[in-house]
C-alpha cells in the first residue's frame, strides 16, 4: 500500500468511527429503554446494570391489565388524528390563498402563537372550558391541539402550492373552472404529496404535545404522554412497565417520522431552512 | 411570470365582490384570532387583576408586576431559565455544527445515519425524560456505572441542586442537537463551490476553509437554528416537568415552571397570567435581538 492510500484508509477509519460513536450516543438511551421494558422486574433496576436476562411480555401485560393502556393510546389517536383533520381543513386553503395571492401577513400571524409559552393561552382556556364545562372533552383538546397543527400545515403546504407551476392553475381557470374548482381539481392533486406530509408532521407534532392535555384532559380523555407522565408522577416504581409506556409513546411518532424522514426538519423550521 | 401576469390571472371576484381570498383566508384567521387573540387579551386583563381561581377577579392594576419584582422565586426563575438556555444553545450549536459537517463527507450509510438522527427529536419530550430519569438514576442507573467504570464518582444527577440544570441541558442537547445538525447540513450543502476552489489553490488549509469560508457562509442555517432553539428553550417545560417537576427545592423551576405552578396548582390565574407574558417578552426580545443580528451579520 501507499503511504498515501494509507493516510486515507486511516482517515476514513477515523471517520467513520466519529459515525458511530454519534449513533451511540444517538442509540443507546433509546435502546437501554426498549430492552428495559422487556426485562423481567428484578433486572431493570439491577446494579451493575445487566444485559443478561430472559426477555418477557410480562411488563406489557401488566400495563394493558392494570391499566386502561389501550383507552389512552385511543384517546391520543383521536386527539392527534381530530387535530390533524382541523388543521388540514383550516390549513390548506388558507396555504393555497398565501401562496397564489402573495399575502403573507396570516403565515406569519400564525407564528405568533408558536413563540407564546403554551401556558398563556391555556390559563384564558381553563377558565373558559371549565364555565363551558368543556374540559375531560375530546373537543376541547382537539381545537386547543389544533392551534399547534394549524401552523405546520400551512406551512407545509405552502412550499408544495408554490412549486405547482402557475400555468398549470392559470389555463384551468381560463377553461372556465371556478377557483373552488382550480384547487380542488389541479391544485390539490398537484399537492398531494404535500398533504400527505402535512398530515403525517401534524399528527406527530400532536402526538407529541404534552402541557395542553395535561390542564385540560380527564379521566375519559386522558391521552398517553399524560398518562406516561402520572405513572412517573405517582411514584409507580415499578420501572418495567414505566419503560413499556415510554416505548409505546415513542414508537408511533418515530415510525411516522422515518416515513416523512428530511420534512419533519423543514416541517420544525417553519420554511426557515429549505430540507 | 412578472407580477403583472399574476395580476392579470387573478380570479374574478365572486357575485357579492369578495375577493376568493378572503374565502380561503378567513377560516384560519378566524381560528388563530379566537383561539390565541382573544385568550391573550384575555390573559392580559387577568395579568392586571387578583384572581383565584374560583373566586371573582379584582382589579389590582400593576399589582401582579409588582409583586414579581419582590419574588425571590421569580429571580430565581429568571436566572435558570438563562443558564439553561445559554448552556444547552451554545452546547447544540457547537455539537450540531460538528455533527452536520460530519454528515456532509461522503458516506455509505448517510441514509440510515440521517434517520437514525431524526429519532431524538421526533419522540415525546415524556418519553425522553422517561429515558433518562433510568439512565441517571442515582441508586441503579447505567449512566453511574459507566462513570465509575472509569474512575469517576457516582453522581446525584436529576436529584442534585447544583446538577440538575446543567444535567437538563446535557438532556435537551441529546434531544435536539440532531435537529441542528440537519439544519447545518442542509446549509452546508447549499454552499457555493467556487469560493473553495479559489482558497485551495491559494493553499489554503482545511482548517482555515472552516473559519475563513464555511463559518461565514453557514451563519443564515446557523442563526436560524440558534432563533428556533432559543423559542424552545427559554420555554423550556415538558422535559423539567416530568423529570423533576422544578425541584430539587426550586433548583430547576425555569419561569415557565413557576408561572404553571402559580396558575395550576396554586390557581393564582392573575399572577401566573402575569408571569406568562413577562416570559413571552422575554422570548420576543431575545427573538428580536436575534433577528437583528441576522441583518448584521448574515
Amino acid at each position: 500500500m501507499t503511504s498515501g492510500g494509507r493516510v486515507r484508509a486511516l482517515q476514513s477509519a477515523w471517520l467513520y468511527a466519529q459515525y458511530a460513536v454519534v449513533c451511540a450516543i444517538i442509540l443507546a438511551p433509546i435502546g437501554w429503554t426498549i430492552l428495559s421494558s422487556f426485562k423481567p422486574s428484578a433486572a431493570v433496576t439491577a446494579y451493575p446494570p445487566t444485559l443478561t436476562f430472559i426477555p418477557t411480555l410480562e411488563n406489557y401485560r401488566q400495563l394493558f391489565t392494570t391499566v386502561p393502556l389501550l383507552r389512552y393510546g385511543i384517546n391520543s389517536v383521536i386527539i392527534a388524528g381530530g387535530s390533524t383533520l382541523v388543521g388540514l381543513c383550516l390549513g390548506v386553503p388558507a396555504a393555497f390563498a398565501v401562496s397564489w395571492y402573495q399575502i403573507f401577513w396570516p403565515a406569519s400571524l400564525s407564528l405568533v402563537a408558536r413563540m407564546a409559552p403554551g401556558g398563556l393561552f391555556l390559563l384564558p382556556w381553563y377558565v373558559l372550558a371549565s364555565r363551558m364545562h368543556l374540559t375531560n372533552t375530546y373537543t376541547a383538546l382537539i381545537l386547543t391541539h389544533a392551534v399547534i397543527t394549524m401552523p405546520v400545515v400551512l406551512w407545509t403546504m405552502i412550499s408544495f402550492f408554490d412549486a405547482v407551476p402557475r400555468d398549470t392553475i392559470e389555463s384551468s381557470l381560463v377553461d372556465g373552472c371556478a377557483l373552488g374548482g382550480a384547487i380542488g381539481r389541479v391544485a390539490i392533486p398537484l399537492a398531494a404529496p404535500g398533504i400527505i406530509v402535512a398530515t403525517v408532521l401534524s399528527f406527530i407534532l400532536s402526538w407529541n404535545y404534552f402541557l395542553f392535555a395535561l390542564v385540560l384532559a380527564g379521566l375519559n380523555t386522558t391521552p398517553l404522554t399524560v398518562a406516561a407522565f402520572q405513572f412517573v408522577g405517582e411514584g409507580v416504581t415499578d420501572w418495567g412497565m414505566l419503560m413499556g409506556v415510554a416505548t409505546l409513546l415513542a414508537l408511533p411518532p418515530l415510525l411516522l417520522a422515518f416515513l416523512v424522514q428530511q420534512w419533519l426538519v423543514q416541517g420544525l423550521t417553519f420554511g426557515a431552512v429549505k430540507g | 411570470m412578472g407580477p403583472a401576469g399574476a395580476a392579470a390571472a387573478r380570479p374574478r371576484r365572486s357575485r357579492w365582490g369578495i375577493s376568493p381570498a378572503v374565502w380561503l383566508l378567513s377560516p384560519a384567521i378566524a381560528f388563530v384570532v379566537l383561539l390565541t387573540g382573544f385568550p391573550f387579551l384575555y390573559a392580559i386583563y387577568l395579568s392586571l387583576n387578583r384572581f383565584l381561581f374560583g373566586g371573582n377577579p379584582a382589579f389590582i392594576g400593576l399589582g401582579n408586576y409588582a409583586q414579581m419584582a419582590r419574588d425571590p422565586v421569580f429571580w430565581s426563575g429568571l436566572r435558570v431559565t438563562f443558564v439553561l438556555y445559554v448552556g444547552a444553545l451554545a452546547a447544540q450549536l457547537v455539537f450540531g455544527l460538528y455533527v452536520g459537517m460530519l454528515l456532509n463527507r461522503p458516506l455509505r450509510f448517510a441514509r440510515v445515519l440521517r434517520t437514525i438522527l431524526l429519532s431524538p427529536f421526533a419522540m415525546p419530550s415524556v418519553a425522553v425524560g422517561m429515558m433518562w430519569l433510568i439512565l441517571l438514576d442515582p441508586s441503579f442507573g447505567s449512566v453511574n456505572f459507566l462513570l465509575q467504570l472509569v474512575g469517576l464518582p457516582k453522581s446525584l444527577f436529576l436529584a442534585s441542586p447544583s446538577l440538575v440544570v446543567p444535567t437538563l441541558a446535557v438532556i435537551d442537547t441529546w434531544q435536539w442537537t440532531p435537529f441542528v445538525a440537519l439544519i447545518v447540513l442542509g446549509g452546508l450543502q447549499s454552499l457555493p463551490r467556487e469560493p473553495y476552489e479559489a482558497a485551495v489553490i491559494d493553499g489554503a488549509s482545511a482548517t482555515q476553509l472552516f473559519w475563513w469560508i464555511t463559518l461565514p457562509l453557514l451563519r443564515p442555517a446557523l442563526l436560524a437554528a440558534a432563533i428556533l432553539r432559543s423559542v424552545d428553550l427559554l420555554r423550556f417545560f415538558d422535559t423539567i416537568y416530568v423529570t423533576t417537576q422544578g425541584g430539587p427545592g426550586q433548583a430547576s423551576t425555569t419561569l415557565n415552571i413557576y408561572a404553571y405552578q402559580q396558575g395550576f396548582q396554586f390557581f393564582q390565574l392573575g399572577y401566573a397570567s402575569a408571569l406568562m407574558l413577562t416570559l413571552l417578552a422575554t422570548v420576543l426580545i431575545v427573538v428580536m435581538a436575534l433577528t437583528s443580528l441576522r441583518r448584521v451579520i448574515a
